[in-house]
């Protein structure tokens, strides 16, 4: 193995437009990095469309709709309705909302197994893990601090940090709701500093953090004070609300560090928590933070004295001109010279619902059943993201994930020994054995789909290049495209499986023509999904 | 860490001293006590993470300072008469009841107040200067991890071999650990299951030099250490056992030190062994009512480590396997002295660590923690002793590493203290049990105290320094039947460490002491 000095560094540094050839390894790169896994027909439209195009269409938001009801426990919103404005029933509260959280859980897996090229859910997922918070008893308030994260998902990200700090799940989930000024609560003062905002730079005192010090948390503690929520499992509320206590307010003049100017926050009851945000974000250092976390979530983990000095410089001074807009940022770093500089290619391991959905997605692999029957089947795929690692609805801790802070492995701990044979049987799983079998329904690979989508589906070579350009970065070696083509022609010469594929076209809907050519295509994504070229984006 | 900041912590922390042991000589006379009853080689260490910041005041409570408690943490402090009491100053938290008669039985161990200076308050990076042993928020490898890349420099490469067919070290479920963390790869293998089998595709990948590559490389060898040590993993679980009776199906920490026993008594030669259990960072609901302080979420946490090791002690004991396995809890830090007004409290300093087995060296080792009358916003336990001399200590004891190696691995002149020495002593074939023996406060100042078991006897207590000089005669004289405690003056002999000789009829026993000038 080699060590990480020995990497090879990137020829660009550069944020300015990338302006090299645009090919289907560009095209899949930014699509890989921006969805879900894309599909072969996506790869060629981006081709086509050009970067400015696709980029653009990437950071357009779709309307979306909300979560439906489906298990027979929840008993106030009718089937098939919304029930995220819907008052709980004035007992059996837990049972309706465990409905609503599978529901939700659901719907979120939804979400991510659509075909619409907009960056939105991978943004939402970021913000989920940069926020770290995890869902409280009530469904209604984890939906809605969700759609925080969706709606602003490229908005301005102070204003979401000040949405967030009142945010009623946010109140539960670091006792924002029991800080107040008889006996501060430092949980969220302390993470809004050290994880969401300035983020916490070397210890270079007793209690002092470069950026920050305790003498801060404490201060914030207070600043924070008097806010409490209303209307959980309310039968009579149709969603849990911030409600601010004038009576809990620490009213006294707080005096922040030198690391904020030495700043004086004096009492301003239920908006003194936006003015000291406000303080926060004109911190020197407040730009560099979040843009290292969007860059180690789209680029690379590896952020090198040189990469701090040029890429993550330039992306916070393009978030500083732009008042802390995160879409500036994002349209500047998709097109950058940077961004497609040919060493940042395949320089990420999925993490559990890139790895799912890559599989799904990119096979055209979507439930397309009655609403109960998609639920259920969602609900399967968001227990494989919990056992790879991923419960989207709970994040490990405050921090997120470790494989996007935990030095030096980063994104190599989702494929430890445990993990990634838990994603070689889920690939098994969702290729030649049953896939998600629910109502008499299944959800796998949709292998036939996925062949008619190709290039030349009849020409095993191509069938398989095709494969590879979808699914691998940086391709395949010659000898690993034998070994997939023999598994699609069945280890016959290739007119054999341009005969079968051909047969199977003139004999629509007769099993004995299309059953070979399914079964053929799906050993070969079997094989491919256990390859590790296959595990990175 | 710089000497100079690290005096300047010690002066702005309002209560409490550091523990500033004396500098350890290797010389000949340790050599000779080196000698081991068993191979160092087969011995296990196990690692029990406390994950979210232990509190260590509802944990181990100092009941000499039980008033100011009152006074601190009022509503979640646990009735003294509902404590279980180990000694006169210290009690347990009522649902200790396992660990408490590990105590009672001589095979736990408790270091007072281990942190590390100027404490860091982030989980995150506490954990990390946890994990690594390490100051330099630049240092990456674990401190484990550099205790095997010492002996096995070349992994991963070609390993697993003939000589080495086992992990050398399993973390317990999908995560690995970072205290495994070595230079090139972690040494630690995830275990969710012994009994699982494993039987992945395998492909071999050239490293072109890139990011990608790297991955490929490390993906490569990943699958085929997975399927290797699977196969291990998986021929041990089937060849163990395990008998104890104590383990609790729905414990999840239970569960997976039964794992743990069930792969070391079928063979396995993996020497260090990670478990964890979540849930430490009480902010709130730490206890369920201030009417009932000892049930509540802290409760559970501590039952559940309790009960696991005492279970697993057990299974050591029915297994015969008790000279070959330590264990040693941590946690990022202890919390606040002060209680919040959540029925919980916030991130702290120090806190106790727990060491087990039948050859851990003392049963407390530091003086208890002062709190105060007032309450001081946000202070936490000072600490004295540092953990990394706790983690070089437990090398030197158990896996009986080369001082000048483990001092290698510390950016920080490391002191060494007796922490899993007993079972290394060269003891003469009419030994005593360990537990017949104990010495606390150890380290200690100018005083100390024996305690041991007497059969109407005569016996003979000596105090030695490290040239085998006779520095105190303690007593020569015949005791009653029963528990006796012996005072033992030391004055003002110098720091440093000495060894206590109990001669009985039976046998003789030696153990060593450390005396240091501040406690």
């Amino acid at each position: 193995m080699i060590q990480e000095e020995d990497i090879e560094a990137p020829v660009s540094l550069s944020l300015t437009p990338y302006s090299g050839t645009w090919t289907k390894v560009q095209a899949a790169h930014l699509l890989r990095r921006t969805l879900f896994g894309p599909t072969f027909a996506q790869i060629q439209q981006a081709v086509a469309d050009g970067m400015n195009v696709t980029v653009a269409q990437l950071l357009t938001l779709p309307a979306v709709t909300e979560p439906l009801a489906f298990d027979p426990a929840e008993t106030v919103a009718p089937f098939g309705t919304s029930w995220v404005n819907s008052v709980y029933p004035s007992s059996g509260q837990p049972a309706v909302n465990n409905a609503r959280e599978f529901s939700l859980g659901a719907w979120m897996m939804e979400r991510l197994n659509q075909p619409t090229v907009s960056i939105q859910e991978k943004m939402c997922l970021f913000w989920t893990n940069h926020f770290g918070a995890t869902a409280s008893f009530d469904a209604r308030g984890v939906y809605n601090m969700h759609q925080l994260y969706r709606a602003n998902c490229l908005g301005n990200f102070k204003q979401l940090v000040k949405d967030m700090t009142v945010d009623p799940n946010m109140l539960f989930f670091l006792n924002g709701v029991s800080n107040n000024q008889f006996a501060p609560n430092e949980n969220y003062a302390r993470e809004v500093l050290e994880l969401f905002t300035v983020g916490k730079g070397p210890q270079i005192g007793p209690g002092d953090y470069s950026n920050y010090t305790e003498a801060d948390v404490a201060a914030g503690a207070k600043i924070f004070t008097g806010w409490t929520v209303d209307g959980m499992l309310s039968d009579t509320l149709t969603s849990p609300q911030a409600v601010y206590f004038p009576i809990l307010h620490d009213a006294t003049v707080k005096t922040l560090s030198s690391h904020f100017g030495n700043a004086v926050v004096n009492n301003a009851d239920n908006l003194e928590y936006s003015n000291y945000i406000d303080i926060i974000f004109q911190q020197p250092n407040m730009a560099k933070y979040i843009c290292r976390k969007i860059y180690r979530w789209f680029v690379n983990y590896d952020l090198t004295p040189a990469v701090e000095s040029t890429v993550i410089a330039d992306m916070a001074t393009t978030l500083e001109a732009n008042n802390f807009s995160i879409l500036p940022v994002m349209d500047e770093l998709l097109k950058s010279d940077h961004f497609y500089d040919v060493s940042m290619l395949g320089t990420i391991i999925k993490n559990p619902l890139e790895h799912v959905f890559s599989i799904l997605n990119s096979t055209h692999g979507m439930p397309t059943y009655d609403l109960e029957t998609n639920y259920t089947m969602y609900l399967n795929i968001y227990a494989f993201g919990q056992t790879l690692g991923m419960d989207y609805l709970r994040p490990p801790s405050v921090g997120g994930w470790t494989s996007y802070y935990q030095a030096p492995s980063y994104s190599r701990l989702w494929a430890n020994s445990s993990y990634i044979k838990l994603r070689f049987d889920l690939g098994t799983y969702l290729t030649v054995f049953t896939g998600v079998q629910v109502n008499g329904e299944t959800l796998k690979v949709n292998a036939l789909d996925f062949v008619d989508g190709l290039s030349i589906p009849n020409n095993a070579p191509q069938v398989i290049d095709d494969i590879v350009d979808v699914f691998c970065p940086k391709g395949l070696s010659a000898l690993q495209k034998l070994t997939l083509k023999a598994l699609l022609t069945n280890g016959l010469p290739d007119f054999e499986w341009t005969d079968q594929y051909n047969d199977y076209v003139a004999n629509p809907g007769n099993v004995t023509f299309s059953n070979p050519v399914k079964q053929r295509v799906e050993f070969v994504l079997y094989r491919l999904f256990q390859m590790p070229e296959f595990q990175t984006i | 860490m710089k000497r100079r900041n690290f005096i300047q912590s010690v002066a702005l922390s309002s209560v409490g001293a550091p523990l500033l042991l004396k500098d350890f000589k290797f010389g000949a006379i340790t050599k000779e006590l080196f000698k081991v009853s068993r191979d160092a080689e087969d011995r296990v260490l196990i690692l029990i993470r406390l994950n979210g910041g232990n509190d260590g005041l509802s944990t181990l409570v100092p009941l000499d300072m039980y008033d100011n408690l009152v006074i601190q943490r009022p509503d979640i402090l646990i009735p003294d008469n509902q404590l279980i009491t180990i000694n006169p100053t210290n009690a347990m938290h009522p649902v200790m009841t396992g660990m408490a008669n590990l105590f009672n039985d001589g095979k736990l161990s408790i270091i007072q107040n281990v942190g590390y200076p100027e404490q860091n308050r982030s989980h995150f990076r506490s954990m990390d200067i946890w994990s690594t042993g390490l100051m330099d928020p630049a240092g990456t490898t674990g401190w484990l991890g550099r205790h095997l890349d010492q002996n096995y420099p070349n992994f991963p490469d070609d390993y697993p071999n003939a000589s080495y067919p086992d992990p050398f070290a399993i973390s317990m479920g999908y995560e690995v650990s970072s205290t495994c963390q070595g230079l090139m790869a972690n040494f630690s293998t995830t275990v969710v299951d012994p009994f699982d089998a494993f039987n992945l595709q395998e492909s071999s990948q050239l490293n072109d030099g890139t990011y990608y590559g790297s991955h490929m490389e490390y993906l490569a060898t990943m699958i085929a250490q997975a399927n290797d040590y699977g196969a291990a993993v998986n021929a041990a679980a089937n060849n163990g056992n395990t008998l104890s009776t104590m383990y609790d199906d729905n414990n999840p920490l239970a569960v997976q030190l039964r794992y743990v026993a069930q792969m070391i008594s079928g063979g396995l030669q993996t020497k260090i062994y990670i478990v964890n259990i979540n849930g430490f960072d009480t902010h709130d609901s730490q206890v369920a009512d201030p009417g009932t302080p000892q049930l509540g979420d802290h409760a559970n946490l501590l039952k559940s480590v309790s009960d696991a090791v005492a279970a697993f002690q057990d299974d050591l004991n029915l297994l015969s396997l008790e000279q070959r396995v330590a264990g040693m809890t941590f946690s990022e830090f202890g919390r606040q002295i002060a209680a919040n007004a959540s029925l919980g409290t916030d991130h702290g300093d120090a806190a106790p660590l727990f060491l087990f087995g039948t050859c851990i060296s003392s049963q407390i080792i530091g003086p208890n923690p002062v709190i105060s009358d007032q309450i001081v916003d946000q202070a936490g336990i000072p600490m004295q002793i540092d953990f990394r001399d706790v983690y070089a200590s437990v090398l030197k004891d158990w896996f009986q590493a080369d001082p000048a190696d483990i001092q290698a691995m510390f950016e920080h002149t490391v002191n060494f203290m007796p922490v899993l020495d007993s079972c290394n002593l060269g003891i003469n074939e009419n030994k005593l049990a360990g537990e017949d023996v104990i010495i606390f406060p150890n380290p200690c100042g100018e005083q100390t105290t024996i305690r041991m078991n007497s059969k109407n006897e005569t016996v003979t207590i000596q105090v030695r320094d490290m040239f085998n000089r006779l520095v105190v005669d303690v007593c020569s004289k015949s005791f009653n039947e029963g528990l006796h405690d012996i005072p033992v003056t030391l004055g003002d002999l110098p720091s440093g460490e000495y060894l206590v000789t109990v001669m009985k009829p039976s046998g003789n026993f030696t153990k060593r002491i450390v005396k240091v000038k501040h406690i």
